[in-house]
């Protein structure tokens, strides 16, 4: 019923399976996420591999281009970590790209948003938080408990503030993927709806229409933002866990 | 776009409630707990591989590349310092050599003023010992021009007296009378 509906905003959304696999009684089944993915993929090594054709001193567009996301990804670790960070860096710079791929991708018409699911950006959130937990307790050993109590809180404040800190901690990965999640979907839905409008109206459909380009580029916007966001408070959990004194 | 927004949150619980029911096609296809596994396994499939491309592929390039064209610049600003100084030194001992060569030529043009002034002064010199000479020596024939005239004036006169005397008297003196008369 809804699927039918041809401007279902939700529709775009829907996961469809192009080839049927089963691995030990579970789904695993090639779909059109997965399709995606495999696009976001082969758009970065494409990046990359023209990029990376001609390594000249004066670079060409291309060697420009994935110098230019290298340098901003490297920039931003060692503000945000510094040289600690390094080890990192593969990590996640191929997370920068991944989300910015599957972001973008999904804003051509008739696409699939690999980052408007949830189980996706939690998967990413959630492997962030465990390795930045870990991490933390390798590199501090109890001592990274500390990050729940902050120097100069007086003792009084502790049965207060600690409980908080705990909570906000234990919420990171839970902000860190809804926050992707939702800016997909409510921004894809949105176009969706007024897509849908322009049809509806008819001759009136322009002002839907102007509206729509708008709306398209603030998605555009919001596509490189949440991957920057995304990327940021990787980096910034990850200097956490390296300097809990901060 | 907020109010949309708002509204489509307001609009998300009851997708949520519909998929808890199992109302599959209705809820958001997120909440489809079946496509799960699905997704995770070609995302640990795609972003391993892609992660494998980073770290073994684009990062060492990548780093090689820059890092080459960082110590290229680094290199080429060492060598334009270099030179930069080179042509400072080249421009002072420049300087210096164009100050010598004043210092010379105006030692020269002292020295030459010098050697003409003194012989102008030699020549002068010569030219007055000339002159005087010359003076002297006019000087000391007019005077002996004077004293030839004075004795031939003399003889003159005294002959002019000896023949006046003698038309009158037969006596005739002497020159020497003559001559002390005369004086």
């Amino acid at each position: 019923m809804a699927a039918d509906n041809p401007i279902d905003p939700i529709h775009q959304f829907e996961i469809s399976k192009i080839a049927d696999i089963q691995l030990g009684g579970i789904d695993i089944s090639f779909t059109n996420s997965s399709l995606f993915m495999v696009f976001a993929l082969a758009a970065t090594m494409t990046l990359f591999v023209i990029g990376l054709s001609k390594k000249s001193i004066i670079p060409n567009r291309m060697q420009m281009l994935s110098e230019l996301s290298y340098n901003f990804i490297a920039n931003m670790l060692r503000d945000q970590v510094g040289d600690q960070g390094r080890v990192y860096f593969p990590f996640i710079f191929s997370l920068f790209m991944f989300i910015f791929f599957c972001n973008f991708i999904g804003l051509i018409p008739y696409t699939f948003t690999v980052t408007s699911h949830l189980i996706v950006t939690f998967a990413f959130a959630g492997l962030i938080f465990i390795a930045v937990t870990i991490i933390g307790f390798v590199k501090n050993g109890l001592g990274y408990l500390r990050i729940f109590y902050p120097s100069g809180i007086p003792i009084f404040l502790a049965p207060l503030i600690v409980p908080i800190e705990i909570i906000s901690y234990l919420s990171k990965p839970i902000s860190l993927s809804v926050r992707l999640c939702a800016n997909m979907l409510a921004g894809h839905s949105i176009l969706k709806i007024f897509a849908g409008f322009i049809v509806m109206l008819g001759f009136l459909g322009f002002a839907p229409l102007v509206f729509l380009v708008v709306l398209y580029a603030l998605e555009t916007l919001i596509a490189a933002l949440q991957a920057y966001i995304f990327t940021i408070l990787t980096c910034i959990y990850l200097n956490d866990a390296l300097h809990p004194d901060h | 776009m907020k109010i949309l927004l708002k509204a489509f949150l307001l609009t998300a619980p009851i997708n949520f409630v519909y998929a808890a029911e199992g109302q599959k096609s209705a809820g958001l296809p997120q909440m489809d707990i079946a496509t799960f596994p699905s997704q995770l396994f070609w995302l640990v499939i795609t972003f391993s591989l892609l992660y494998l491309f980073m770290w073994k592929f684009v990062i060492p390039r990548l780093g090689a590349t820059i890092e080459e064209r960082k110590d290229k610049i680094s290199n080429d600003i060492n060598d334009a310092d270099n030179l930069n100084t080179e042509a400072t030194d080249i421009l002072k001992k420049y300087d210096e050599q164009m100050a010598n060569a004043s210092q010379e030529s105006n030692e020269i043009i002292t020295n030459s003023k010098k050697a003409m002034l003194d012989h102008l002064e030699t020549l002068k010199k010569e030219n007055e010992e000339k002159v005087n000479s010359l003076i002297s020596e006019s000087q000391a024939k007019i005077k002996a021009q004077q004293e030839k005239s004075k004795i031939e004036i003399r003889n003159a006169t005294l002959d002019t007296v000896k023949a006046i005397v003698s038309r009158y008297i037969e006596n005739i003196p002497s020159d020497e009378e003559i001559n002390k008369k005369l004086n």
